[in-house]
């Protein structure tokens, strides 16, 4: 069964085979949709024009970012290995993909207010995408908690 | 007869200096999917806040709908902004 723990200097995720092929394709499917739904396009301005500007210049670098992060997780799943050693900085590269892709997978089932979790419908929690949403956010928290003793100090020795 | 200094033809210049570096607040808006506990990870690491000034954030964004989280010069702001979407928080600016 799936495990998530904190190592020295980094986050251990223990993911048998299935585990690692359900995530991938969950990866690979909802990373397909990236752009599709408008949390996944964030502003930054109210103003068009300096929202405009601002996505000229920022855009690109936010673009290849977010795919840098899936492509680590896409990685990191496919390698064959039940445990998945990563150092801290590829552990928020993970936590900020998983975001990515659950904000996906939450705007294709059409999540927009707090307290989904009670009041989703059937036909909402018999989409892929609502499975997919709580697969992801399970190892999102893991993360999270493994990553949180650590946060503050992450890269400050390349400082 | 004492000659006045040239305040005002330089008052202009001061202004728009002035105005350019006026804090920008970098505002990070609830959303509904984002984890809280995320939240938190995100504000510790990215402004240096401690586990309870971040948890009272998350908790102004995700009662109130938004908080402001940072109040920075416009250059360091869009910066900031910047860094809060790359970890998948719907974040704006907004001209203090």
């Amino acid at each position: 069964m799936a495990e998530i723990v904190r190592r020295r200097g980094g986050t251990e995720l223990r993911l048998d085979g299935r585990e690692r092929e359900l995530l991938l394709d969950i990866v690979d499917r909802l990373s397909a949709k990236l752009g599709t739904v408008p949390r996944s396009s964030p502003r930054a301005y109210e103003d068009p024009e300096l929202e405009a500007e601002y996505q000229r210049l920022a855009r690109p670098d936010f673009e290849s970012t977010r795919l840098a992060d899936i492509d680590l997780v896409r990685g990191g799943l496919a390698a064959g290995r039940d445990r998945i050693l990563l150092a801290d900085d590829q552990t928020l590269a993970w936590i900020r993909a998983l975001n990515h892709l659950r904000l996906v997978a939450g705007g294709l089932i059409g999540i927009d207010a707090d307290g989904w979790e009670s009041t989703v419908d059937e036909a909402t929690l018999a989409r892929p995408e609502y499975d997919m949403l709580i697969a992801l956010g399970w190892v999102q928290e893991g993360l999270v908690s493994a990553m949180s003793p650590a946060v503050d100090s992450v890269g400050e020795q390349e400082d | 007869m004492p000659v006045e200094a040239p305040t005002r033809e330089r008052a202009p210049v001061r202004r728009q200096q002035q105005q350019r570096d006026f804090p920008w607040q970098v505002v990070v808006w609830n959303d509904p999917i984002t984890l809280m506990s995320y939240v938190v990870l995100v504000l510790r690491r990215l402004f240096g806040y401690d586990q309870t000034t971040a948890t009272k954030l998350m908790l102004q964004i995700h009662n109130d709908g938004k908080a402001i989280v940072a109040s920075q010069p416009r250059e360091q702001a869009e910066v900031s902004v910047s860094q809060l979407h790359a970890f998948g928080l719907q974040a704006t600016l907004a001209h203090g």
